[in-house]
């Protein structure tokens, strides 16, 4: 199976693509709120820039996939009458949550199972992360990015396990890629910013990245020098913190939970803009534009918000990542089964 | 529930619908659905380590012999947001583990279904009925 966990289509979503959609208001930029008709000025920091500080989470859009149900067409946004309907899928989550006696039909499985994840606290308005195309869907890769030789493990999650090196960048816990960090999934999507003087620095939960990011007008850096989450420069624009991200590694992480899906190339720029719309409100938006991999730029949107007491937790990951260990052991333990089968079949 | 459960190779008695593989690697990768596993356990020690925590257990087989596993549980973030902490599991309880072990047949599992020996779940949602809030918060 492919770490497409992201793009897993929920229990939710499922219900929510069987609805009958209607086209929405205008993006909003909380789950829940009302399409914002008065502009929010947020605090400033001692130095005069907007404060965003804090530590915010997509956890509202857990469970949306990134490309939309092609059923859904061109309708991004949940009528009134959906959105309750997903408050109540919501609310019977959390009950079942609570229940404190396993249900008689329990499933049992080798996935994780359901009280693993976090939980959206209101249902997200939007049917898909993609908002631009108009329906919704990553666009077409071109000719060549079809047929590039992928590195193993690069954007794959149940990898042929013959080496560590098989494994995904997320599993080895070196790094979910620039999208991959923030694209909500079933846990760890805690984002916590943090100002100073000509720099804005953003602090991911999960594989604990730490993006520094220069305001100071500074041209990137080297095209030769590249890495996993690129080189980023930042600007505001009004209250909006923009920032564009170039200079990464190709070939290491896709466009989709977690850094799956196809890998984007060197040439991938992300503009990634960061709008405060309240004061626990923020919309975030990114256009990834890579044309070694894409025909056409495209653009996901998804709000962020900050919750009483929700904090980043430490993520030391790959200190305790037994499932590396134990992937590469099992897959051996398989191959001397069928070895063994093979030999008695000769005998 | 049976005092002495010791593993269970009653496959098809299990529902083993596909249930995706979403968290942070492909637990097919890792656990075999051709050895479902059901037994008790006492519990020795909790690891809080990312990417997943992992309990560890004694299983004391029919013959009388226990046995170390390790079953393995959530992230340690997820746990702390629905309101686990250090002492939500102390050494000594009891639990009963349902799931799945190891493909390389050592004695690890996954806790598909874990519950105290009266049936109660051993995670349940957060008092506080909020998902992000921090460790301990007040029930609402």
């Amino acid at each position: 199976m492919k770490h497409a966990f992201l793009q897993c289509v929920s229990m939710l979503t499922v219900a929510a693509a069987s609805l009958a959609l209607t086209t929405g208001p205008a993006f909003t930029q909380s789950a829940t709120s009302a399409p914002a008709t008065k502009k929010w000025e947020p605090a400033k920091t001692p130095w005069g820039d907007p404060d965003l500080q804090g530590t915010w989470t997509s956890d509202d859009c857990i469970g949306t996939p990134l490309n939309r149900p092609a059923n859904l067409g061109e309708k991004l946004y949940l009528t009134e009458e959906d959105l309750a309907q997903r408050e109540k899928q919501l609310a019977r989550q959390r009950e079942n949550d609570k229940q404190e006696f396993v249900a008689a039909d329990q499933r049992v499985g080798t996935g994780p199972p359901g009280h693993w994840g976090e939980r959206a606290r209101r249902p997200c308005r939007q049917t898909s992360l993609i908002v631009d195309p108009a329906n919704g869907r990553m666009p077409e890769l071109i000719p060549e990015a079809k047929t590039r030789p992928i590195l193993e493990g690069a954007g794959i999650n149940n990898p042929r396990a013959d080496s560590w090196e098989d494994f995904s960048y997320y599993i080895r816990c070196i790094s979910r890629g620039v999208t991959g960090s923030i694209f909500p999934v079933i846990y760890g999507n805690g984002q916590n910013i943090v100002q100073a003087p000509g720099y804005a620095t953003i602090l991911q939960e999960m594989v604990h990245e730490a993006r520094v990011i220069p305001l100071d007008g500074r041209p990137h850096a080297n095209a030769d020098i590249r890495s996993y989450m690129g080189d980023s420069r930042g600007h505001w624009e009004g209250n909006t913190l923009v920032v564009e991200t170039t200079n990464f590694l190709g070939n290491r992480t896709g466009v989709g939970g977690n850094g799956g899906g196809t890998p984007t190339s060197d040439a991938l720029k992300l503009t990634e803009r960061y709008t405060p719309v309240g004061p626990n409100d923020m919309r975030y938006e990114v256009t990834i534009d890579d044309p070694k991999t894409f025909t056409q730029p495209f653009k996901v949107a998804f709000p962020l918000t900050q919750e009483p007491g929700y904090q980043n937790f430490e993520y030391a990951c790959h200190e305790g990542n037994y499932a590396m260990f134990d992937s590469l052991s099992g897959a051996r333990a398989k191959e001397r089964e069928q070895a063994a089968a093979a030999a008695a079949k000769k005998q | 529930m049976k005092k002495t459960v010791g593993i269970v190779f009653a496959a098809g008695a299990l529902l083993l619908a596909g249930v995706p593989a979403w968290a942070h690697h492909a637990f097919s990768a890792e656990f075999d659905t051709d050895k479902p596993i059901k037994f008790k356990g006492t519990v020795t020690k909790m690891e809080w380590i990312n990417p997943h925590a992992w309990i560890h257990i004694d299983v004391k087989g029919e013959d009388g012999k226990v046995t170390e596993w390790m079953i393995e549980a959530a992230a340690p973030n997820s746990l702390l947001r629905r309101g686990w902490t250090k002492n939500s599991l102390p050494v000594g309880t009891e639990i009963v583990v349902e799931g799945f072990q190891a493909k390389d047949s050592a004695n690890r599992a996954n806790g598909s279904v874990i519950t105290f020996t009266d049936g109660r779940k051993l995670f349940i949602g957060n008092p506080a009925g909020d998902p992000g809030a921090a460790p301990g918060a007040p029930e609402k």
